[in-house]
C-alpha cells in the first residue's frame, strides 16, 4: 500500500519572496490577500506584517500563501509560470471578440414601465421597426466578428411586435453560419405578453431561449411594470410557464430590476422566484441610465440601501439552498466564479479591459450600431458618446478601431486605474466606463466616489 | 514595527506645526519616512469621507482633513486617514518587492498570443 505523506519543507525566516499580491482590510482582524488572478488567502493585520517582514513561523500559513501563488521559495520559475497560464486564460476573450449581438428589432412596446430605460414607442409606430436590410448589415457585421461563439438576443422595445423580423434574422443567421460554422444562439428579451402558440413553436425549433422580466411578486412587478389592464405579472407568469413546459425550464430565465419599491422586499421577490420553479434570480440595481432616471423611475436610493437589500436577499438564498431549495443569485455566482476559478464568465459590467464593444455590440433599429445597450440608452436621452457607427456605411475596422471604443475601453482599464490598480478586489470587478462617463463625466471615474465602485466593494466579501 | 501595523514617525498631531489653525484637524507625518505619493494615493481613497489638503511643513507633510459629514470624531477620522496612509505605504513597498515578477508573469501570459504587431489574425 502506498503512503502518501506530507513532504513539504519547513521555510526559514525570509526563505520566501511574495508575488504580486494586494490586500483588502475586511474588518479590524481580517485581511484578504489576493494575486493577480484572484487567488486569495484570508490573514490577520500580524500575519500580514510578518510574511512581508520574512518573519512569519506559521508554516500552515506559508504553505497556503504558496499553494495560492502568494508567495514562492527565491528561484522557482513554475508559479510565474502557472500565473502567467492562468492570466492568459482569464483574458482569451480578448482576441476572441465579440461574443454577443444585440438586435433592436423595434422600439415599439405595450407596456410604460416606469424605469424603462428606452424611449419606447406606440405599437402602431412602424417606422421604429429595423428593416431586413439593416439586419442583413448588421449579421453581416456580426459574423466579422473573431468569437467561435455568436449569440445574437433580440431585444425592444418589445421585440415580439416584430416578430417577423425576428424569423428572417433566426434563418438567414443560420443561412450565413453554413459557411462560418460558429457555435449560434439565440435569445429573446421578452415580457411574454404576446407569445403564442406560432412563436412558442419557433422557439422550439430554433432552440432559442428566452429572458423575461420579473419583478418580483404581483403587486410589485404590476406597480413598476405598467400596461392596458394591469395584468402584466398575470401575463408574465403564464407565458413563464408555457415557455418551462414547451422548451424546458431551462430554457428561460428571468431579470428583476431594483426600484424603491423592492427595497426590503427581497426575502418576497426570491420566494415569488422560486415558487416559479426560477432557479436564479439577478438583484440587479436600477440603471442611472436613459429614462430611467426620471424621479418616477424609481432609482431613488443610494448604494448602501441597495446593499441591505442585496445582503438580505441572499440570506434569503443561503436559508432556501440550506432547506433543499436550488437558487442562486446571479452576480454573486458572477463574482464567486471569478474567485474560485480561472473562468471568464463574460459578464460585460465585471471584466476589465471592459465589455463594451469587445464582449457586446448593440444594432439599433434605425442601424446606428453602439458598444453597449447602456451606451444605446444614453443615446435616446441625446448623448451619442459611445454610437460607433452605422450598418448602413461603418466597415467592420471603422468600428473595432474607433475612438469612440478605444477610448473608453483604454482609459478605463483597471490594472491602471486610481485605487483599481492596488484593489485586491481587481481581479472579481470590472471597468465600466459607460457608467462612469454617465454619473461622473470620464471613463476612468473617481473611485472612490462611484456607485459602481461602492457597490462591488460591498457585495463583493458577501459572494 | 512593520507598515502594516503603523509607520515610525509619521501621522502625528500637528501641534507645533506653524501657521496651521488649531481648530483644524490636522496630521504630520515625517518627509523622511513617508512619500507624498502614499499620501496622495490616501487622501485619493478616502474622498468619500474627507477631503485632504496636504502642505510641507519644515520636515514633514501637514495634512489637514475636511470631513464631508460630520457623522465621525476628530480622531476617527485621524485613525481612519493614518491607516488609508500606512496600507499605501505597505501596497508601495510590496508592488516594489513585487515589480519584476509582475513584468515576468505579464509577459509570459501574452506572449504566443498573437496579439503582438505582426501577429495579429485580422478582426479587422
Amino acid at each position: 500500500m502506498i503512503k502518501l505523506e506530507r513532504t513539504a519543507t519547513a521555510l526559514p525566516a525570509h526563505g520566501w519572496q511574495l508575488l504580486p499580491l494586494r490586500f483588502h482590510r475586511l474588518d479590524a482582524d481580517s485581511i484578504v490577500l489576493t494575486n493577480l488572478v484572484g487567488e486569495h488567502v484570508f490573514v490577520t493585520p500580524g500575519e500580514l506584517s510578518a510574511v512581508v517582514d520574512g518573519t512569519c513561523a506559521d508554516q500552515d500559513l506559508l504553505a497556503r500563501l504558496r499553494a495560492a501563488h502568494l508567495i514562492q521559495v527565491p528561484g522557482e520559475t513554475l508559479p510565474a509560470e502557472l500565473l502567467a497560464i492562468k492570466l492568459r486564460t482569464r483574458m482569451r476573450r480578448l482576441p476572441d471578440s465579440t461574443g454577443l449581438h444585440i438586435f433592436v428589432v423595434t422600439l415599439r412596446c405595450e407596456h410604460t414601465c416606469r424605469y424603462c430605460q428606452v424611449s419606447r414607442q406606440s405599437a402602431a409606430k412602424n417606422e421604429f421597426d429595423m428593416t431586413e436590410e439593416t439586419a442583413r448589415r448588421a449579421l453581416e457585421l456580426a459574423f466579422r466578428s473573431p468569437s467561435p461563439q455568436l449569440k445574437i438576443e433580440f431585444q425592444g422595445g418589445e421585440p415580439l411586435l416584430n416578430f417577423p423580423l425576428i424569423r428572417w434574422i433566426t434563418a438567414e443567421a443560420n443561412r450565413m453560419n453554413s459557411e462560418h460554422g460558429k457555435d449560434l444562439a439565440f435569445v429573446i428579451a421578452t415580457n411574454l405578453v404576446l407569445l403564442d402558440e406560432e412563436i412558442l413553436s419557433f422557439c422550439a425549433e430554433e432552440q432559442i431561449h428566452i429572458s423575461t422580466s420579473l419583478d418580483g411578486p404581483q403587486d410589485l412587478h404590476n406597480g413598476n411594470r405598467r400596461r392596458p389592464g394591469r395584468d402584466s405579472w398575470q401575463q408574465a407568469v403564464a407565458g413563464l410557464r408555457q415557455v418551462q413546459e414547451r422548451l424546458g425550464a431551462d430554457r428561460v430565465s428571468a431579470l428583476m430590476t431594483t426600484t424603491q419599491a423592492s427595497l426590503g422586499r427581497a426575502g418576497e421577490i426570491i420566494d415569488t422566484y422560486a415558487g416559479l420553479g426560477l432557479r436564479g434570480v439577478f438583484l440587479r440595481p436600477i440603471s442611472p441610465y436613459g429614462f430611467a432616471l426620471r424621479s418616477r423611475g424609481g432609482a431613488n436610493y443610494d448604494v448602501g440601501r441597495w446593499l441591505e437589500f442585496y445582503t438580505d436577499g441572499l440570506d434569503r438564498i443561503v436559508e432556501l439552498n440550506r432547506q433543499g431549495v436550488p437558487m442562486m443569485e446571479i452576480y454573486a455566482s458572477i463574482i464567486a466564479k471569478k474567485m474560485l476559478t480561472n473562468a471568464d464568465p463574460s459578464y460585460v459590467d465585471l471584466t476589465s479591459p471592459a465589455g463594451i464593444g469587445i464582449g457586446a455590440l448593440v444594432y439599433n433599429y434605425d442601424g446606428d450600431i453602439y458598444a453597449s445597450d447602456e451606451g444605446r440608452m444614453l443615446a435616446e436621452m441625446g448623448d451619442r458618446t459611445f454610437r460607433l457607427g452605422t450598418v448602413h456605411g461603418s466597415s467592420y475596422a471603422d468600428i473595432m478601431l474607433s475612438d469612440a471604443l478605444l477610448n473608453p475601453l483604454t482609459e478605463s482599464i483597471t490594472l491602471s486605474a486610481p485605487m483599481c490598480a492596488t484593489c485586491a478586489f481587481e481581479p472579481y470587478c470590472g471597468a465600466d466606463p459607460v457608467f462612469h462617463h454617465a454619473t461622473m463625466g470620464d471613463f476612468t471615474g473617481h473611485k472612490a466616489l462611484s456607485a459602481f465602485c461602492q457597490r462591488n466593494m460591498g457585495a463583493t466579501p458577501w459572494s | 514595527m512593520s507598515p502594516a501595523d503603523g509607520v515610525p514617525g509619521a501621522g502625528g498631531e500637528a501641534a507645533g506645526v506653524g501657521g496651521l489653525d488649531a481648530a483644524e484637524i490636522t496630521l504630520a507625518f515625517d518627509q523622511a519616512t513617508v512619500d507624498l505619493d502614499a499620501l496622495q494615493r490616501a487622501a485619493y481613497a478616502v474622498a468619500a469621507e474627507m477631503t485632504v489638503d496636504i502642505r510641507v511643513c519644515g520636515a514633514d507633510y501637514a495634512c489637514t482633513l475636511f470631513p464631508r459629514m460630520r457623522d465621525a470624531t476628530d480622531e476617527e477620522l485621524r485613525h481612519r486617514f493614518r491607516t488609508e496612509v500606512n496600507d499605501q505605504i505597505l501596497r508601495a513597498r510590496i508592488a516594489k518587492e513585487t515589480e519584476p515578477l509582475r513584468n515576468l508573469v505579464f509577459a509570459l501570459a501574452f506572449s504566443r498570443t498573437g496579439l503582438v504587431d505582426g501577429e495579429a489574425e485580422g478582426p479587422v
